[in-house]
Formats: structure tokens, sequence, C-alpha cells
């Protein structure tokens, strides 16, 4: 590591308040190329970008949970309801 | 793509009033909204009211929505809303942010802290994958409020940053602010497990 580069560095601080923007691919060409050139020096960046890719992948698959089926048919009596007109 | 598409045919099916599409509407986004309710509120019960609430608001407002492409915007508002309101009524939950400062990795050793690659695990990854992804839950659940519900829609619903700008009524800076901190201290998380009750963890 040189001294512009590891955590705490002003460039390594810039670099890692942008990362989220960066995975997806909502920042601007030159922001982009500016990130890669400091990744390709800078290891400790570069784990951590990938290592917040990995988490964002795990957070994508956590498992989803169902509707039980009984809730389906409560919706739908509940909207049933709703439309039936009021008794005199 | 072919979201989209269904989503303009569906519309035009509840704006027609064609009887059968309520029931396509609760199958399409039933299970959607019944496990954003869940993974926002944390109990079955809550989850329910969720699915009720928003499903019977939504599909009758959506008759006057002109723009397909805001269905899943309007859809996860009245969601987002309907688990705000669970929570005012719930039990008091303070108000937590989460700054940048903490959530920078120490040092250079921090920074190489390797989270398992469900893509392509090793063995040993694989191993450890399963223990992996509970902590992943439980990282989601005990985030603050108002990070928790951006994580939800942007990784989980994958919605994009501008539907949940216009879900959230917030501007989208707020919302990517959020994401990218809530990110971190799931990968905080996963290195260092939970933060002390001193530090204000729900």
């Amino acid at each position: 590591m040189t001294h512009s580069h590891g955590p705490g560095s002003i460039a390594c601080r810039e670099i890692f308040e942008r990362l989220s923007e960066y995975l997806d691919a909502e920042l601007p060409p030159d922001l982009c190329e500016r990130i890669e050139l400091h990744m390709a020096g800078c290891a400790p960046c570069e784990e951590f970008l990938e290592s917040l890719r990995r988490t964002v992948r795990l957070v994508a698959e956590v498992d989803a949970p169902t509707m039980p089926a009984e809730l389906h048919e409560a919706v739908k009596q509940a909207y049933a309801r709703l439309l039936a007109p009021p008794h005199p | 793509m072919s979201r989209a598409v269904s989503d303009a045919e569906l519309l035009d099916r509840i704006r027609s009033d064609d009887p059968a599409s309520f029931d396509e509407f609760v199958r399409r986004y039933g299970d959607r909204i019944y496990g954003f309710g869940l993974r926002m509120c944390g109990e079955r019960e809550d989850a329910r009211d969720v699915v009720q609430e928003t499903l019977i608001k939504a599909f009758e407002s959506l008759k006057t929505l002109h723009e397909p492409r805001a269905l899943r915007s309007w859809l996860y508002r009245v969601a987002s809303n309907a688990c705000l309101m669970k929570r005012r009524k719930g039990k008091f939950e303070p108000k937590r942010e989460l700054s940048l400062e903490e959530l920078m990795p120490a040092g250079p050793e921090s920074a190489v802290f390797e989270v398992p690659d469900s893509a392509s695990p090793s063995p040993e990854a694989r191993a450890e994958l399963g223990e992996t992804r509970a902590k992943v839950r439980e990282a989601i659940r005990t985030l603050p409020p108002g990070y928790r519900i951006v994580l939800l829609l942007r990784d989980i619903e994958q919605l994009t940053t501008h539907e949940v700008a216009e879900a959230l009524a917030l501007p989208e800076t707020t919302i990517k602010m959020r994401l990218h901190r809530a990110r971190l201290e799931v990968r905080r998380y996963l290195e260092h497990g939970p933060r002390a009750a001193a530090e204000g963890a729900s």
C-alpha cells in the first residue's frame, strides 16, 4: 500500500462513499473510470468492493416467504365484502 | 421487460372491471407484499394485515392509474405506509442513524474480510453459507427501519432508485445514501455480528 491508499486515506474514503452506486451502475462514466483506476492499484479497496458485491447478492437471495393459501382466500373475501351492497 | 407488458395488461383488465382481475392481482403480488410486510414488521399477524390493506387499497386506486410503469411504485408506496402505520401502533422503536465513519473498515485486515461467495462457493464457503444466510436475515431484521425499508425495496423487491424514491416520497440522493449504509451495515454484521445494546441496536 502506498501513502495515498488504504482505509482512512482520502482517495479510499471518496471511493468508499460511492461503492454502492458503482455496483448499481449509477455513476457517470468518468467517475467509474476513476474508481477502476484506483481499484487497480489498491488491493484493500478492491477486496472491500468484492465483499460488498457478495453481500448485496446474499441479500437479494434471502428466502422469499409465501403467503399462506388461506390468506389469499381471506383477502378475496374481504374484497368481496367491500363490494357487496350494504344490508338494509 | 415481460413484467412491464404483463403489468400493462393487468392494469387494462383492472380498469375494465374484469371480475377475475382482483384474483390475478393477488396471485401476482400477494407473496411479494406478504414477504415485504413480514420483513418490515417482523410479525406474521402484521404481515397479514399489510397484505390485506395494501392489495385492496392499491387495487381500488389502480383503476385511476394511467402509467403502468408506476404500478410497482404505487403498490409499494401503499405497502410501506401500511407497515409504517403498524410500527406506529407497535412498541416504541428508537430512531437510529448509521454513520459512514463507523462503517468504514478500520484497517486493511477488515477490508479483506471475506464474505462467502454464494455464486460459486468453494467447498469451505458452501459449508458456512447456511450460517451466513441466517446472519444476513438477522442483519436485515436489526437494521433501523428507515434503512431496512430502502434495502428491502432496492435489493429484494428489485425496485429502481427512482421507483423507491417515488414509493417513499424521498429524494433519490437519500435513497442512495440509505441503501449504501444499509448494505455496509449488513456486511459489518457478517464480520462482527450484532452491535452492543449500548450502541442502540433494536
